[in-house]
């Protein structure tokens, strides 16, 4: 009896898992994204595909929509949507909120992370996977698991036990602060992670720990945007594609020697190129 | 869609009061009213001695001549002190039996309380002493605590057992002439908790009072005597509630601490009186006066989380008269709907090397008034004193006020006094933040307000801070619970 | 006959020398009846609950000067910045004195409140301003209002800027046993105009003063005043002084106040922001001894959106004086984005001195940021040492901290000539003489 029920069940998965793949091949996608803030429209017409496994980084100069377009991935209700859909894993997310988002394994790792005084980092994270696991109708993780997880993750980015401890970013230097993000990242184990900026604010040592955190995290069953200005990063972080944004578009996409091109040319060309 | 702020504040307004329920237990109820003669039969009910009487006469006689006061920054429709009963008291309670015998009504409204006696036995070696609307009705524990020589029971039994302390005691740091309240409660009190420890004990468990309001239409007026003789230490634990009732239910408690040399006092209270409906109809009126006085090298520390009443006037107070003795005051205080608290405290420095601290969190929300009215006061003896005092508000909505009174008054050279204010709200992007990490909003403001009242939060005994947290998300966020 | 009765007598006198059917003495008919009902403040009252005027009561002062007087410059020369040239409305025994001021209608009024409420040309004027920001409540504002008669007068029009700055001086000569002032003056900045103002009020012998003074300014769009009140009078001296100050949108106006002498002082300052982008600075110096007494009461009430307030008192108390703050700070439901800062720091130099301080938020809007500090202390014993070991006697080794405590209240002095002027009067309070200026 035992046995038959637990065939069923497998063979269910089997069907649930191939439909997933069939209505989607990519985990995220981007069709014709236009976004705004207070009426003036920042991304113009974005379009992009993630899939599983892939690294993808997305350059370019100082308001061109980068951070807008983090943000609006995530669901930040500060900026409006205008046209366009984004799909992951071939479902449309216009309708979640950011924390439905994140339970489904949408992660942003934020250009300025924000401070929570009096909240500790460890009892931040614990209401955030508790949070993850009681939207998927999981129990509570139990508080062992929960601290192997804490020391496993936190001696991935090499973190200061004490430093869990503190409040949320909250004195926080710069570079303890993005590591913190990774941290956290490490924690939730998310799907889609999008790294904003991380770079900035890091020195080699801090960049080489964070970089080695997301490596160590990447699989073929997610997928990383990386967000950056500079090239540095993604000698760390290599990427599969690289993608110009300009003027809320992405005018330009290529392999990791576009950012070295980019390295060394600058935007200049790019900005001209668009412009004719 | 997410969840909005405007969402949010409907579903605080729409949140019912948790612990609105009315056990319908039979009560032994006077006639409404207030009269030397009610004062009179209040004692002779009670079989008290001629000089308590007398005490309470005295008492009445000072209040009929003095005036409610008004300055503090709440208002309400004053209580008419001749439609209340002065006494109700559950008709079977009989403080001399046994748990077993206990009403089983009674039982299960502890239940609802939370405060399932025999789990506390058992669980958290806490004592406690139940008074429901005027009359003591059970005290835990007495018997392990009697070996230690520490006396705790309710007030009207000590009054019986052991009238040499209370007559010593009793008034000596609020006087009957105190003020408007004070002197009302001194004429009318009908029960309450004292506790007695003698010289060099360590009290072995928490101390535990639960007041609760039952019967419509009656006051509650407790009388609290806590000493702490040389050396000793007591960490007392005080939670209040009341059913939810259309009218105003008047609450005028009066607690006296007295800390001995070298002695310590922890007394923590979490007030959760129904603070009326939406609308600000009912509720209870908590005008309390908590008053501590501090011999040399003690200590007196106030923790309350104040979620409940409709309009609270509270501040609980120390006296540092001893050289080296400390106060301190930690205190939360949570105002939603219509609600209106004004609470703080008075730190009377007057020995020399006297130390104070203050950590006031203000939350308000809905259409609440929340203030806080200090007092740092150093004499020209008090050598050295030190106060440090932080007072932090948090607006929820722009329907709310926060207030800080915070009066100072040095006249000593060497004194340091610190005093930081800071008003703040609940940024949009702290909640983008939460809500990026999976935390939905009403979580997140949970948490948000947690760290707020962190510092305060973590000077409670354990199981209080559980319950502290639980009712701060109660009072806010509606259906967490 | 006690004071208040003195003073509800001599408005029928008062009467017999002003215009009665000018609109202005409408003003001041309400006003002494308000007063008339109120009387002088008592302790009772919460905003005076560290401030008694009991003893001045008592006194008998008279109301208006028995007869005129004149001073010689040369004899007055060092109460005013005569380093630099400055226009200048001099006053003797509430009395204007014609050779010692030099007041302008060159393209700007500097003038006489006395010419302002009775000459035609300024009525437009005195119908918009005058009495429109003064309490009309406040009972000693009130008394002020009805014996409204002179003061200083000054209109800045649109983009005007004075030559030089105003030095407004209150001479008192002794001439009465006892004399109580009451000057009322009137400042308007229009629209992008800016001015900087000295206020002195000076006795120059030992007979009692009382001063209850009355100041209304108005900071049309972007104007800009600076007002500085140098408090130095002798120890028969009192001074109440009511500043009212009404701001719009974008307006910058600072107050400070230097409180050294005098016997009993009470400054009530109120800024009423009635504008998006304002901003309110009040700053103070107090350091007095014997029996001296400061009270600086200041309101600011943010009404509209995005403005900030700015306030900074320090004092230093020693003998027996006592000093009171109580500040308080206004934030309304719609005045979102407000900053508003305030701090008090003290430092007590003898057991019998007193501070009383009392900061006050009253906060409607959520999205705000306001703060409060407040500290009393003594000086940093350490750093004593410090100086003294690097060879400065312990005297100058006090003062110097004593200046470093008070540094940035200064900081903000934009009159050279005044920081000069200041640091001299500090030094002379505290006894040294230091051979620099901060």
């Amino acid at each position: 009896m035992l046995g038959v029920f637990r065939l069923i069940k497998i063979t269910l998965k089997k069907e649930k898992n191939n439909k997933e793949h069939k209505s989607s091949d990519k985990m995220l996608k981007i069709k014709d994204l236009h976004a705004s803030v207070e009426g003036k429209g920042i991304l113009k017409g974005i379009n992009l595909e993630v899939g599983a496994g892939e690294v993808h980084a997305i350059m370019g100069p100082n308001g061109s929509g980068k951070s807008t377009l983090a943000s609006v991935i995530a669901g930040n209700e500060t900026y409006e949507v205008t046209a366009g859909d984004i799909f992951l894993n071939g479902e449309n997310i216009e309708d979640l909120s950011p924390e439905e988002r994140a339970h489904n394994g949408v992660f942003l790792s934020f250009q300025y992370p924000v401070e929570i005084p009096g909240v500790s980092v460890t009892n931040f994270m614990k209401t955030a996977i508790n949070e993850s696991r009681k939207a998927k109708g999981l129990e509570d993780m139990p508080a062992k698991d929960m601290l192997k997880l804490i020391r496993e993750k936190s001696e991935l980015l090499e973190i200061d036990r004490k430093f869990l401890s503190r409040s949320l970013n909250e004195g926080f230097s710069g570079g303890e602060k993005k590591r913190n993000e990774i941290f956290q990242m490490a924690m939730l184990e998310p799907k889609l992670a999008i790294l904003d900026e991380t770079d900035s604010g890091l020195d080699i040592d801090a960049l080489r720990i964070v970089a080695n955190g997301v490596n160590k995290l990447k699989s073929k069953d997610n997928a990383v945007v990386v967000i950056t200005h500079y090239q540095r990063l993604l000698e760390y972080i290599v990427p599969d594609f690289v993608h110009v944004l300009y003027n809320g578009k992405i005018v330009k996409s290529g392999t990791k020697e576009l950012a070295m091109e980019l390295e060394e040319k600058g935007y200049d060309w790019i900005k001209q190129e668009a412009a004719v | 869609m997410a969840y909005t702020e405007e969402e949010l504040k409907k579903e605080l307004e729409t949140k019912e009061y948790e612990y609105g329920f009315y056990t319908d237990i039979e009560s032994d109820t006077f006639p409404i009213g207030l009269s030397e003669d009610i004062v009179r039969a209040i004692s002779k009910k009670k079989n008290e001695p001629k000089w308590m009487t007398d005490w309470r006469v005295e008492a009445y006689r000072v209040w009929e001549k003095m005036e409610e006061p008004e300055w503090a920054n709440v208002h309400y429709q004053k209580p008419d002190f001749q439609a209340i009963s002065y006494y109700s008291a559950p008709k079977k309670a009989d403080p001399n039996k046994k748990l077993e015998d206990v009403d089983p009504e009674l039982l299960e409204m502890y239940k609802k309380l939370g405060i399932s006696i025999d789990e506390q036995k058992k669980l958290q070696n806490v004592a406690v002493d139940i008074v429901v609307d005027s009359v003591s009705v059970a005290t835990t524990f007495k018997k392990t605590l009697a070996e230690k020589g520490i006396i705790f029971m309710p007030i009207s039994e000590a009054i019986q057992e052991h009238p040499e302390l209370v007559r010593k005691y009793m008034g000596t740091v609020v006087p009957t002439t105190d003020n408007f309240y004070a002197a009302l409660n001194s004429a009318v009190f009908t029960d309450g908790s004292f506790c007695y420890i003698p010289k060099g004990v360590r009290c072995p468990m928490e101390l535990s009072t639960y007041f609760r309001i039952n019967q419509a239409g009656t006051g509650q007026f407790e009388r609290t005597l806590v000493v702490a003789d040389e050396e000793s230490y007591v960490s007392y634990l005080e939670g209040c509630t009341a059913p939810s009732r259309d009218e105003n239910q008047l609450h005028a408690a009066v607690v006296e601490l007295i800390a001995m040399d070298d002695a310590e006092i922890k007394y923590s209270t979490v007030q959760n009186w129904f603070p009326g409906n939406k609308e600000g109809k009912g509720g209870v009126y908590n005008f309390v006066t908590k008053r501590a006085l501090c011999e040399k090298n003690a200590k007196v520390s106030w923790t309350q989380v104040e979620t409940g009443s409709a309009v609270t006037w509270k501040y609980p107070s120390c006296i540092l008269k001893g050289d080296n003795s400390i106060g301190e005051f930690y205190s939360i205080a949570v105002t939603n709907n219509y609600q209106q608290a004004d609470t703080g405290t008075k730190m009377i420095h007057l020995g020399k090397n006297t130390r104070s601290t203050i950590i006031s969190k203000g939350i308000s929300a809905g259409k609440s008034q929340n203030s806080y009215r200090g007092l740092v006061q150093v004499s020209s003896r008090a050598d050295n004193a030190r106060n440090f005092s932080q007072c932090d508000s948090l607006l929820m909505g722009n329907e709310c006020g926060a207030h800080t009174f915070p009066y100072i008054e040095v006249k000593n050279k060497s004194a340091m006094i610190e005093h930081e204010a800071t008003t703040s709200k609940i940024g949009e992007e702290q909640i983008f933040y939460c809500n990026q990490r999976g935390i939905d909003t009403e979580k997140a403001i949970a948490l948000i307000v947690n760290g707020f009242s962190k510092e305060v939060l973590n000077k409670l005994p354990m199981e209080f801070a559980v319950e502290a947290q639980k009712l701060l998300e109660i009072s806010l966020e509606g259906s967490v619970g | 006959m006690d004071l208040k009765d003195k003073l509800v007598s001599s408005f029928l006198a008062f009467e017999n020398n002003v215009d009665v059917h000018n609109p202005v003495h409408d003003v001041r008919t309400e006003a002494i009846k308000n007063f008339e009902t109120k009387g002088f403040p008592s302790k009772k009252l919460e905003a005076w609950k560290y401030t008694s005027l009991n003893g001045l009561q008592k006194i008998d002062f008279s109301i208006f000067p028995k007869k005129e007087s004149s001073l010689e410059y040369k004899d007055v020369k060092k109460y005013f910045i005569h380093q630099i040239d400055t226009y200048k409305i001099v006053f003797i025994d509430g009395v204007f004195s014609s050779n010692l001021s030099e007041t302008t209608h060159d393209g700007v009024d500097i003038c006489l409140m006395s010419s302002a409420l009775t000459k035609p040309m300024y009525k437009a004027v005195i119908d918009v301003y005058f009495n429109k920001v003064a309490s009309k409540d406040e009972s000693l504002t009130t008394l002020n209002t009805a014996f409204s008669r002179e003061g200083a007068y000054i209109y800045i029009p649109k983009n005007k800027v004075p030559k030089k700055p105003i030095e407004i001086i209150h001479f008192s000569t002794g001439n009465d046993v006892a004399l109580m002032l009451q000057p009322r003056n009137l400042i308007i900045a229009e629209e992008n105009s800016e001015m900087q103002i000295i206020e002195r009020h000076q006795s120059l012998t030992s007979n009692a003063v009382l001063t209850n003074s009355v100041t209304e300014i108005f900071a049309a769009k972007n104007a800009i005043v600076d007002y500085y009140k140098v408090q130095n009078d002798v120890d028969s001296a009192s001074l109440v002084d009511n500043t009212y100050v009404d701001q719009k949108d974008g307006s910058h106006v600072k107050v400070h106040t230097f409180s050294f002498g005098g016997k009993l002082l009470r400054n009530n300052l109120n800024f009423y922001q009635n504008g998006e982008r304002i901003d309110s600075t009040m700053k103070g110096i107090t350091i007095i001894g014997d029996k001296q007494h400061v009270d600086h009461h200041t309101l600011v009430h943010h009404i509209e959106p995005n403005c900030e307030s700015h306030q900074d008192y320090k004092g230093i108390y020693a003998d027996s004086s006592t000093g009171v703050f109580n500040g308080k700070i206004i934030v309304d439901k719609i005045a979102q984005k407000t900053n508003a800062f305030q701090q008090n720091n003290n430092i007590l130099i003898s057991d019998k001195a007193t501070i009383n301080t009392k900061p006050q938020l009253e906060i409607f809007a959520d999205d705000v940021k306001c703060s409060h500090g407040c500290t009393i202390g003594q000086l940093d014993e350490e750093a004593l040492f410090y100086l003294q070991s690097r060879g400065i006697p312990k005297k100058e080794a006090r003062a110097l901290l004593m200046y470093a405590f008070a540094n940035n209240v200064l900081e903000s002095v934009r009159i050279p000539e005044l920081k000069v002027r200041i640091n001299k009067l500090i030094a002379n309070k505290l006894g040294v003489n230091l051979g620099f200026d901060l």
